[in-house]
Formats: C-alpha cells, sequence, structure tokens
C-alpha cells in the first residue's frame, strides 16, 4: 500500500461517514432508529462502489472498515461496532479479493458485507437494554418506550439481514449510477 | 481560527499535546455524549465541569464571541434541563427534554471536536499519534480525511443549493433525482480534489519508502498535567461511585 492509496482511503472515507452523520441525524426520532441500518447500505452504497474501483492492494477495505469503527466511538457509541466492524471489515476485504478486485459481482457482495458494521451500533441496545437506558434516561420515558417497542430481541438478527440486502441494493445502485455517470466522466 | 487542521499558529493561545486533546474528546464522549455514571450526583456534577473545558479552551484561543455565546447557551439549556424539564408534562415535557438532552449532549463534544481541529496542524497530529505507535496505514487515512471534512461539507451545500434552485428536494418536482442528483456531483468534485491532494501529499514525501521525521516538538508540559490530572479525577470519583464509596 503506498500512500495515495491510503490517501483514497481517507477521502472516501470522509465521504462515508457524512452520509452516516446525516442518516443517524434522523435516529433522533424513534421510528427512524431502525432505518439507519437500510438508508446507510443504500446511500453508503454509492461512494463505496467508485472507493472500490480503487482498490486494488490487500488491507485497503479492512482498513476503512476499522477507521469507521474508530470514528463510532469517538462519537459515542462504544466499543461493539469497533469490534464488528474489524471483522466484517476483513471478511469484505477476502470476498473482493476473490473476485481479484476486479469483479462486479464481487463488489456488490463486498459492500453487503462491508454494510454489517451499521447493524452493530444497535447491539447494546439487545445485549445490555438496561445499561443503556440507564445513561441515557434524559431521553425521556416516551422515547425509551417508543424505541423498546420498537426493538424486540428479534429484531436484532433482522437488523444485520437487512444491512446485509441493503448493502448488495445500495451496491446494485452504485454499479448503475457508475454506468450511467462516473465512467463517462473518465473516473470510475 | 483559519479552520480544521489548519492552525493559526500564532494566536491559539494555551497549547496542549495533541494527545492530552485526545483524552479530553474521549472523556467527554463517555462522560457526556455516552452518559456514563449519570446515576452518581458527585459524578453529574464533576461532567458539568468538564463540559465546560472546551469552551475555556476556546477562550485561550482567543475567540471570545464563540466562547461567550456558547456558553450562555449551555447555561441556559443547563438550567433549564435543569428547572424547567421537571415541572413540564405530556407534549411540551418531550419535545423539551428531547432538545435540551441532544443540546446538553452534542455541544460540548462538538466544539470540543471543532477545538481539537482548529488547534491543531496535520504534523502535530501525525507526531502525536507517531509516539502512540499507531501505524501509518491508520494515522494517513485519518489525518486526510478530518481534514477533508470540512471541504466535502462545503461542495455539499452549495450542490444542494444548487439542487433546490432545480426544485430538486423532499417534495418537490424532482424528487425522485434527490439523493443521485446530489450524490453524483459530490463524488466526482471529491474525487478531483482527492488527486490532487495527494499529488500534494507526494511532493511532501508521504509516499516514501524512508522514515518520516518531523520538526514538531510535542510533549507533555504544565497544563497538560493539570488537565490530565482533572480526568484522572473523574474517572476516579466514577470507579468509587460503581462502588458505591460516592454517591
Amino acid at each position: 500500500m503506498k500512500g495515495k492509496d491510503l490517501i483514497n482511503i481517507g477521502i472516501f472515507s470522509a465521504i462515508y461517514f457524512v452520509i452516516v452523520f446525516i442518516v443517524a441525524m434522523l435516529g433522533f426520532v424513534p421510528i427512524m432508529l431502525p432505518m439507519l441500518a437500510v438508508l446507510v447500505p443504500i446511500i453508503g452504497g454509492v461512494p463505496f462502489m467508485l472507493f472500490l474501483t480503487r482498490v486494488k492492494k490487500f488491507g485497503m477495505i479492512w482498513i476503512m472498515s476499522i477507521i469507521m469503527g474508530l470514528l463510532m466511538i469517538l462519537t459515542g457509541m462504544s466499543w461493539p461496532p469497533l469490534a464488528v466492524s474489524a471483522v466484517t471489515g476483513l471478511i469484505a476485504e477476502l470476498v473482493f479479493r476473490a473476485g481479484k478486485y476486479r469483479s462486479a459481482a464481487m463488489a456488490v457482495l463486498t459492500n453487503a458485507v462491508f454494510s454489517l458494521w451499521v447493524a452493530a451500533n444497535y447491539l447494546p441496545l439487545f445485549f445490555a437494554a438496561d445499561k443503556y437506558w440507564e445513561s441515557r434516561k434524559d431521553y425521556g420515558q416516551d422515547y425509551i418506550d417508543s424505541v423498546n417497542k420498537l426493538m424486540p430481541k428479534w429484531m436484532c438478527p433482522t437488523l444485520f439481514a437487512a444491512a446485509f440486502v441493503c448493502g448488495i441494493i445500495g451496491g446494485l445502485l452504485g454499479r448503475k449510477l457508475m454506468k450511467k455517470h462516473f465512467e463517462k466522466a473518465g473516473i470510475a | 481560527m483559519t479552520g480544521f487542521f489548519s492552525a493559526d499558529l500564532n494566536n491559539r493561545g494555551l497549547v496542549l499535546d495533541p494527545r492530552t486533546k485526545l483524552a479530553v474528546m474521549l472523556s467527554l464522549v463517555v462522560f457526556t455524549l455516552g452518559g456514563t455514571g449519570s446515576h452518581i450526583q458527585a459524578v453529574r456534577y464533576a461532567v458539568i465541569a468538564l463540559s465546560i473545558v472546551p469552551f475555556a479552551l476556546h477562550a485561550t484561543a482567543k475567540r471570545y464571541t464563540k466562547t461567550v455565546v456558547l456558553l450562555c447557551l449551555f447555561i441556559l439549556v443547563k438550567s433549564a434541563e435543569t428547572w424547567l424539564v421537571p415541572r413540564l408534562s405530556g407534549a411540551s415535557l418531550s419535545i423539551t427534554s428531547v432538545l435540551c438532552m441532544l443540546f446538553v449532549r452534542l455541544m460540548p463534544s462538538l466544539s470540543m471536536g471543532s477545538y481539537m481541529l482548529c488547534s491543531t496542524t496535520v504534523s502535530e497530529f501525525l507526531a502525536a499519534m507517531h509516539r502512540m505507535h499507531i501505524p501509518q496505514q491508520i494515522t494517513i487515512p485519518l489525518s486526510v480525511m478530518f481534514r477533508f471534512f470540512p471541504t466535502v461539507t462545503k461542495e455539499f451545500s452549495s450542490i444542494n443549493t444548487a439542487m433546490k434552485m432545480r426544485d430538486i428536494r423532499l417534495g418537490g418536482k424532482n424528487a425522485a433525482g434527490l439523493v443521485e442528483y446530489r450524490l453524483v456531483p459530490l463524488m466526482v468534485c471529491s474525487v478531483n480534489i482527492g488527486s490532487e491532494l495527494s499529488a500534494a501529499a507526494l511532493t511532501r514525501g508521504l509516499g516514501a519508502k524512508v522514515k518520516r521525521t518531523n520538526i514538531c516538538k510535542i510533549g507533555f508540559h504544565l497544563p497538560d498535567a493539570v488537565v490530565l490530572v482533572g480526568i484522572v479525577a473523574l474517572f476516579t470519583l466514577w470507579i468509587l461511585g460503581m462502588n458505591g464509596v460516592v454517591k
């Protein structure tokens, strides 16, 4: 990996994180909270697919994934996202490598696997709910009740599945936009 | 103030080590944003003190208007949360409490974040990270990313304005293109800016195989010690509170 690759990781992480941040702001409305696992993989899929056209060496996807986890710590999501993103990032890397860093189908699958880290943000809600709410009492009982109603235990695997499926949708959307715009403009 | 990661070196007042700033940032995230230990009264008071630290730091960097405005807002909202919210009920309660909560939680961390980025140069950041033995593969993307955030948001707001003029917005007549018409131009210009940035970085030897040196003098001094002792005290208070020694 050379300096140029590392700079590319930084640039695409910035674009990706701005999208995450905008979508996450919607999460303060309870009904939108689970939508994070839907919207981030779809919208984030567009810059991510463009990023993949620049990935030619082992480690770039993994590093971006770890950076997302680190940013989640800095924005107060605690450690579970980092633990998950370090693993899913490596798997995504291996998937894309299996496609020799070229295969379009593998790129779509890579976006799906990469997107799993988004669902990890919800883990504390399911496995440490009491502790999670104890430190968030000031959200108000109404908010807590409506989130608890939206998030029964079976939602946990559902959210991971949703992130994966939406990752595929986002990847296909990214492919489509790339064909339509970026290849013409000569940047894909 | 000149912008993110391009600190005004003559005018930044108190110089803290980048690692100290990172420690302040992390404890703000844990205690104010994350709300850790908010059931212990002593910690709650200490956290209010911690929340004021970023405003004080802004003041040392001679950004007085910002300090005063943010501090007044913080005091106002915090007191509203403390005295007004318990007296409300129903819809007004949930709206006011969520607004207060958002503000009190986010503001200190956000202003610390902006202070951290505005008072640290890229070189200092890299030097500090190097001292912490964090590999280049993580530090270079991170520094590029933080340097790049303001660019992305600026470009995005300009594109947003342009698209609003073409009525491509929620409820407008071209709502279908809402995302596509914003993301595509944003990415095209980000990629172009990015390739210029990498060219600039390569001329400074970022891609070279040799070990990089750095002329920044970073290190812990008296102000760092004061801040760090305060942070350690806060964590001690929290641990004592968890074991029921203080309430």
